[in-house]
């Protein structure tokens, strides 16, 4: 007796292959065949008109806390999504000393954008290890992880304070070293790091005290395991982001390793050029060395506010100091001063693709509440003023806590990075998911890779579409018997609508523990989502109580 | 296809890891023999404004920005080299 077959359906099996109509057996956890099949089964699922596809696989996310409260990462499970990879940027849960906890918190906080209070009534911390975390992980998961290590934590773990001040010793290195062959060989899918990332005090993160030795000596040990180094590069600048491509390509053939780096964004920026990268990720891999850019689907949408750093404006002189140096009360002050403000007028101006798109998100007084919603140069209109002026003056009359959001910012124009969408030395992923909750919706990036670039604008097909969350993403991060609908392989199945499947509305909702909100879209097209051979998620019956979600790789063996 | 016989690309814009405890001077030094000291700094600050203009907080403290894991370049940009 099976216990599921999936009649009927297109399938997608992952390889970038012609899709065919054929239908799914699973039994104990795995594909048992492919075609028409006759047997008996405890379930049917009528999938005509739907494709049958590996589910997908999201390599670039911040679900490590979320995980612990909530056993789907919700909504990415709706989306189709079965195995997630947290722990990206340096930073994860584990190994993580009691006393170093609450330094994570306030990291976790100000580079991803997750509120203190989540961590407080979400997360019960107990565990330091990271086999005590995988263990506590494993208590309750419904859908797949891949938890990759971080090297701050590494850095905290060993160096305590000096994580933050000083190279290591060679001592250090090698006690590093030991950690990280743990973390292996308790089930971690790689390590990751960062060379742009500050803490919570807008000090660097351990990471970046790191030199280049240090990082070799994790890198022979990721060797050993034939794991994955994920680093964030210095994405804002095309020279500096070849500069580490090289030095990843190093590691990468010395050690027989995987990189990966994320972000690459298509930009109109002049000091950001993907494809000048991209000619230099191509003559690594041509001699054969791993270096897989992340490219999202998204565009960027940004929002901020004056009351903490913003990096948008920054780079206008006149903005610099007082947005990099100034406390609250000099920012006031200089909006205040009519010279420095006619100056940061002036030059606002040179910014000319921001101010068309950009809204009032948030406000807090009763008098500007009605403008919430209203793009600048509406509320400019109103006030007989500019869009600029308009920002400064809601900025002025809400003490800086006016939030605005600019939509569509980078990373927009569909045929650049359509181009790299398809490119076969181009690995999608970079969503942050369950990151920056309060600045933007991460989720639904895998149903805009159908909507935008296989229905809209035809980059890719919708096999090739596919093959790039699935198999792919299996392949360049070994994770063995996933990404494919293949006899003999894990049972983790998106079943969708190919002619639906998108991203819905961005909306606010409010399941953060501790009363918080967050920017969510829910899924579109899809029907089912089936994790290790039982349905995990349906549009008919929402999220189930399905608990076979899988720890991978798994320990080593 | 692969190879890992082929040359090695040419570098985009060469650079260099900082040794233990280098700052802008040490660098100079090492890096841009024969330019006067005082210049080899200037030059060698104006291709890296990344590290340069980092603020005071965003860095290693005692007034050296110069972080163990940071690329600094050692000649200008391409567009502004002769
Ligand atoms: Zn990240």
């Amino acid at each position: 007796m099976l216990d599921l077959i999936i009649r009927n359906g297109l399938v997608v099996d992952g390889t970038g292959l012609p899709a065919y109509r054929a239908d799914v057996a699973v039994a104990g956890g795995r594909i048992r065949r492919i075609g028409q099949v006759n047997e008996p089964a405890h379930r049917e699922i009528n999938a005509e008109g739907l494709a049958v596809a590996p589910g997908f696989i999201d390599p670039h996310t911040h679900f490590d806390a979320q995980i612990l409260w909530d056993a789907h990462a919700k909504p990415a499970l709706a989306h189709g999504v079965t195995t997630i990879v947290p722990g990206n940027c340096s930073l994860s849960l584990a190994p993580l000393k009691a006393k170093h906890r609450n330094k994570l918190v306030g990291m976790f906080n100000q580079i991803e954008e997750m509120p203190l209070k989540a961590f407080e009534v979400g997360v019960q911390w107990n565990w330091e290890s990271f086999e005590d975390y995988l263990a506590r992980l494993a208590e309750d998961l419904a859908i797949n992880v891949a938890p990759l290590v971080g090297h701050s934590l590494l850095r905290l773990w060993v160096m305590d304070d000096a994580a933050t001040q000083r190279s290591a010793t060679d001592a250090e290195v090698g006690a590093m070293q030991a950690l990280l062959r743990r973390c292996l060989e308790a089930g971690a899918v790689g390590l990751s790091t960062s060379f742009v990332d500050v803490d919570e005090r807008l000090r660097p993160v351990p990471s970046r005290f790191a030199d280049f030795r240090e990082l070799d000596a994790l890198a022979s040990v990721l060797s050993e395991f034939g794991r994955m180094l994920q680093v964030v590069p210095e994405f804002y600048d095309t020279d500096l982001n070849i500069a580490r491509v090289d030095q990843l390509a190093e590691l990468s053939l010395k050690h027989g390793i995987p990189t990966t780096f994320s972000p690459l964004f298509v930009s109109s920026d002049q000091r950001i050029d993907a494809e000048r990268v991209m000619a230099r990720v191509g003559e690594q891999f041509a001699r054969g060395a791993r270096v897989w850019p992340q490219v999202q689907t998204r565009p960027i949408d940004i929002s901020f506010s004056f009351a903490v750093p913003s990096l948008l404006f920054i780079r206008l002189p006149s903005w610099y100091r007082v947005m990099r140096f100034g406390s609250h009360e000099e920012i006031v002050a200089a909006f205040r001063n009519p010279d420095s403000r006619r100056q940061m007028v002036a030059e606002a101006a040179s910014m000319p693709d921001l101010w068309p798109g950009l809204r009032l998100r948030q406000a807090q007084s009763e008098a500007n509440r009605p403008l919430v919603g209203k793009t600048l140069a509406e509320i400019a209109e109103l006030r007989q003023s500019t869009p600029v002026e308009s920002m400064i003056d809601l900025s002025l009359e809400e003490d800086l806590d006016a939030h605005f959001l600019s939509a569509d910012m980078a990373h927009n124009d569909d045929a650049r990075v359509g181009g790299l969408l398809a490119h076969p030395q181009v690995h999608v992923g970079a969503s942050d998911g369950g990151a920056h909750i309060l600045s933007f919706s991460t989720y639904g990036d895998t149903g805009y890779l159908f909507s935008r670039f296989v229905r809209e604008t035809g980059a890719l097909s919708l096999e090739g579409a596919v093959k790039k969350i699935t198999s792919d993403t299996a392949s360049i991060w070994g994770l063995g018997d996933r990404g494919l609908l293949q006899s003999g392989c894990a049972a983790d199945i998106a079943i969708f609508d190919p002619t639906a499947i998108d991203r819905g509305e961005e909306y606010a909702a409010r399941d953060v523990p501790g009363d918080g909100s967050r920017y969510v879209r829910d899924a579109k097209g899809i029907d089912t989502v089936i994790v290790g051979g039982e349905v995990a998620w349906s549009a008919a019956d929402g999220y189930t109580d399905a608990r076979r979600g899988a720890l991978l790789p798994g320990a080593a063996s | 296809m692969a190879s890992t016989n082929s040359t090695d690309p040419i570098p985009a814009r060469r650079s260099i890891s900082p040794q233990d405890g280098d700052d802008w001077a040490s660098i100079a030094a090492r890096e841009l023999r024969g330019t006067p000291a005082e210049e080899a700094v200037n030059l060698l600050q104006s291709w890296n404004l990344h590290v340069f203009m980092r603020p005071a907080a965003d860095s290693a403290g005692q007034g050296n920005p110069i972080l163990p894991s940071d690329i600094i370049f050692v000649e200008p940009p391409p567009a502004e080299r002769p």
